[in-house]
């Protein structure tokens, strides 16, 4: 068990080794986590830190975090060893490296702290490791930008997170973390969820503090990437968990608030994956949309509680837990697959791609089911999950608040059949058809090393989807910690009140895949003899790669829908128009149309306090010394008006 | 034992046959109740049946461009769908399978066929297959709110997640406040079924011109036995989905097999309207189409306001 408190050891080494010791410490701590939510006795470890007791322990709720993270982190150094080699740039790889490591780690202590000021020492690190590899490509000026607009949204997220973790220090009567008794409400409660909401819901990236998120998770290398969409995002999903499960209760209009921010950021996530031309963003953008689906999962539990509802509870956390593990999966192996696209073509505009199902089969073949599955498509595991929240908004609208429960409704089947367009346009635009460019003429599979991690997760994502039913239990000893006292002890846990549902659910899938093969053997002797023809286009025998549809035709049709997709045409009018040219610029509706310029105003107004700042040493000793004396001044008068 | 065995085995035959060999003659028969409308005679009942035998003997033709996806789509569709004729109802016979959240894969599974017939369409790289795609998309996630309304309002009002009870609940029409919102849910879900089977008003699958079509055109480049699954998928479709409008409608029997009689009757009445009203109107323009599936959403997202409040 002590593995699991191990922090990963920075590879520092060149080369081989360093990876191989990398990859074994997630090897360990996955191990360790596996071992806790399988049912094994929570380990911890007493110290003192910085006066206080300070307590690492391994918790289910830890343990669902840990198991993601090393999963993607062991399979993302391995991917990385060949991605982007140590000796590609003399530099860049080491510092890669050396933060691949620290985040890692960061996140590892993060997810096992049980101290109030150790959580936000680990959150600091994990901020700031992140940074710096967002920002490994910095003699690019869009990934630095990116970079520092990330670290400044961290960073005020981190004020409102450091609020609420001293007001639950006052509330808890210290910075150690254990959780009040039931019935025991105060009046801090409501503030500190608020807080905890407002800071966290920066870091999961939710509407509308999620404007930092594309551009930094399409900067950075995509092993990165995965790790920050993977996990990084959800640590903002671990503090709403944390923190609400040391209170004793939750209002309930904080469960039906949360049910409809996360109901709008997904619709917006994927609103605007739908119009994205590079890729990466619009990878980024679907994960702003499943952070959403896990906030509706999170705020149905919080309704639960609030309403005692035993059932609610264990649907609404079992079925945000359950989607945090499964998009750590398919996400990783998507943001793994652009990876490879990346490497083999090098741009990330898709409308130069396509037809590199051809070029690339092992790519195309391991990236259909993260596809699938981030599409919500059965037999998939992204399926079981949003199965799971669907129970529970169903179950909201009878017994729970009914409002925000049918708007979250709406909001799923919407969020469900976009993802679908989104990404059947992307994987159709990039893999099927022919070359668009002469970028993706002459790509090619990637190595092994780079092969191999997304095709163990793309066996998870249909493994998931298969044979989940051992989950369920696991299920519920996370909720048993998330929603301390309710729905284990009223005996109604997960794995008894759908165990039956879910066991048809994943039997049918079985027979879908078995119709599927009876199918596929059907077809199987029409084999063609004679030489391949061109594709049927009415009639024209000589079709081009331009005259396919591309991602942005493919699109077009929800471009009146579309509010942030500005589109600037001449227009041409004349019976032999001379050559003209439009272009066509994607922006985010909240983060670019509105509050870009909000803050370029407040920007402007606090620009005439920038007299102050003079540049010599002197005069801020100056402004020290004033302050200091203004203190004492004002300790001393309030001494005297007491007496 | 025996007892109970008969019906159940006879129930399962009449299943098989309503799910295997009925589908291709419902096209027929919509094909026959256009051309007497027009006044022709128009081709034999059975021709899908014929086409299909045809289409089975023949041998597939694969553009150079196209790769393993393509066959992806008629595969997935047919497999999809008939997971999916597992779980409705058929009338009011006795249920195959019936668990709490089955509405949820049903409809997931209608989506997993669209996903894969829509790679399957660009995987040819034609310009017309793409054009096809993605109307289908913008046109089926339009389609898909409506569904799912519907889905919600019967689940408030049976307080079950399983089309089972959501289908067969028959108090519906007597219980004076649940009739008006299942008619609007009625409503909506036939604007959903003429959109999911690309029927008149929304699509027309006879039309000669591909830039008119919106499913039709997606699969241009299927022959062989490919072409004969995805026809046999779509005839599938019709019943599966005709399958929810019907079933709300028809009344209890006190026989197991006359309420088999009456749901093969109600599809075969279904096909006739269907039949009816592609001979009355005519297709609408493609900016027109969001118009009428919004009609649709509305429809069940009024029912389901009423069984709110």
């Amino acid at each position: 068990m002590a593995a699991a408190f191990l922090p990963l050891v920075p590879p520092l080494n060149e080369g081989r080794f360093s990876t191989l010791l990398g990859a074994l410490g997630s090897l360990l701590a996955f191990l360790a986590a596996a071992h806790a939510l399988l049912g094994g006795v929570p380990s911890h470890l007493d110290f003192h830190f910085w006066q206080g007791p300070a307590r690492l322990e391994l918790d289910a709720l830890s343990a669902a975090f840990l198991l993601p993270l090393h999963l993607v982190a062991g399979l993302g150094i391995i991917y990385g060893a060949d991605y982007w080699p140590i000796t590609l740039s003399k530099g860049f790889g080491r510092s890669l490296r050396f933060f691949f490591g620290f985040l890692v780690t960061a996140m590892t202590l993060l997810f096992v702290t049980q101290n109030g000021l150790l959580f936000l020492v680990a959150w600091e690190i994990m901020a700031i490791s992140a940074f710096f590899l967002v920002n490994t490509e910095h003699h690019r000026p869009e990934v630095r930008r990116a970079s520092w607009v990330y670290l400044v949204c961290t960073h005020t997220g981190t004020l409102a997170i450091t609020a609420s973790v001293i007001l639950l220090a006052h509330r808890l009567g210290g910075f150690a973390w254990s959780p009040l008794p039931p019935g025991a409400q105060g009046s801090l409660d409501v503030w500190i969820l608020v807080l905890a909401v407002l800071g966290f819901a920066f870091k999961a990236g939710l509407l509308p503090l999620h404007f930092w998120l594309p551009a930094a998770h399409a900067s950075a290398p995509s092993h990165v990437s995965a790790i920050l969409s993977a996990v990084m995002l959800k640590t903002g999903i671990y503090g709403l968990l944390r923190v609400s499960s040391l209170l004793p209760g939750v209002p309930a209009w904080m469960g039906g608030g949360l049910l409809t921010l996360g109901a709008m950021s997904a619709v917006y996530g994927v609103w605007n994956a739908l119009a994205q031309r590079d890729y990466k963003r619009l990878l980024a953008y679907s994960s702003i949309e499943n952070l959403g689906i896990i906030t509706m999962g999170v705020g149905l539990g919080w309704t639960g509680r609030a309403l005692g509802d035993p059932w609610l509870t264990a649907l609404g956390f079992g079925g945000a837990i359950f989607h945090v593990w499964n998009h750590a999966i398919f996400k990783s192996l998507l943001f793994f697959g652009s990876g490879a696209l990346l490497h083999a073509t090098g741009t990330r505009d898709m409308e130069g791609l396509g037809g590199l199902a051809a070029r690339m089969p092992r790519t195309a073949l391991v990236l259909l089911p993260g596809v699938l599955a981030v599409a919500a498509l059965p037999p998939f595991n992204g399926f079981l999950s949003e199965w799971f929240l669907y129970r529970g908004l169903f179950a909201s609208l009878r017994g729970g608040d009914a409002w925000s429960s049918g708007l979250a409704l709406l909001a799923l089947v919407f969020t469900g059949g976009l993802a679908a367009v989104a990404f059947a346009r992307f994987y159709g635009v990039i893999f099927l058809g022919t070359p668009r460019s002469e970028a993706g003429a002459h790509a090619h599979d990637p190595s092994r090393l780079m092969l191999v991690p997304m095709g163990i997760l793309a066996a998870l994502t249909l493994g998931i989807g298969l044979l989940s039913l051992p989950l369920l239990p696991v299920l519920d000893r996370v909720v048993a910690v998330v929603a301390p006292g309710q729905a284990l002890a009223r005996g109604l846990p997960l794995a008894t009140l759908v165990g039956r549902d879910f066991r048809m659910l994943l039997l049918l899938e079985g027979l879908l895949l078995v119709f599927g093969g009876l199918a596929l053997a059907w077809l199987r002797p029409g084999a063609q003899t004679a030489e391949a023809p061109p594709t049927w286009d009415c009639g024209y025998a000589a079709p081009t790669a331009r005259m396919q549809y591309t991602g942005s035709s493919f699109a077009e049709g929800w471009s009146v829908f579309l509010p942030g997709l500005t589109q600037r045409v001449r227009s041409i009018r004349a019976l032999f128009p001379r050559a003209h040219s439009f272009h066509t610029r994607i922006q985010d509706a909240v983060g670019d149309g509105l509050l870009a310029p909000w803050l370029e105003r407040v920007a402007a107004r606090l620009f005439r306090f920038h007299r102050f700042q003079t540049g010599y040493l002197s005069v801020y000793i100056l402004y020290v010394l004033v302050t200091l004396l203004g203190v004492f001044l004002w300790l001393l008068l309030r001494a005297r008006l007491s007496l | 034992m025996s007892q109970a065995l008969v019906p159940a085995l006879l129930n399962l035959l009449f299943r098989a046959f309503v799910v295997l060999l009925l589908p291709p003659l419902i096209p027929g028969l919509i094909t026959k109740i256009k051309a007497w409308m027009a006044g022709r005679s128009g081709p034999p009942v059975l021709q899908l049946y014929y086409d299909l035998a045809k289409l089975a003997r023949k041998q597939a033709v694969f553009s150079r461009t196209t790769t393993w996806v393509f066959l992806a789509g008629p595969v997935g569709t047919v497999a999809a769908l008939l997971v999916a004729s597992l779980l409705i109802p058929l009338g009011h016979t006795a249920p195959l399978l019936a668990f709490e959240g089955d509405v949820i894969l049903f409809a997931y599974l209608l989506g997993l066929g669209r996903f894969l017939t829509v790679l399957s369409a660009l995987d040819t790289g034609s310009a017309f297959e793409g054009m096809g795609a993605a109307r289908e998309v913008s046109f089926s996630a339009l389609a898909e709110p409506a569904l799912f309304f519907g889905f919600a309002a019967l689940a408030r009002a049976t307080g079950s997640l399983s089309l089972t009870p959501m289908l067969q609940s028959h108090g519906m029409w007597t219980a004076g406040h649940l009739s008006g919102p299942l008619m609007l849910i009625l409503a909506g879900w036939g604007i959903v079924f003429l959109a999911e089977n690309s029927r008149i008003p929304v699509d027309d699958p006879n039309t000669h011109l591909e830039l008119t079509m919106i499913h039709e055109v997606m699969v241009l480049d299927h022959s062989g036995r490919p072409l004969a699954l995805i026809l046999y998928g779509a005839s599938l479709k019709l019943v599966v989905l005709g399958a929810l409008l019907v079933d709300p409608l028809l009344p209890v029997l006190s026989k197991g097999w006359l309420n088999g009689l009456a749901f093969l009757g109600g599809i075969t009445l279904l096909a006739v309207v269907v039949g009816l009203v592609e001979s009355t109107t005519a297709r609408f323009r493609m900016n027109k189409v969001p118009q009428f599936l919004v009609a649709g959403v509305l429809a069940s997202a009024f029912a389901f306001l009423l069984l709110l409040v």
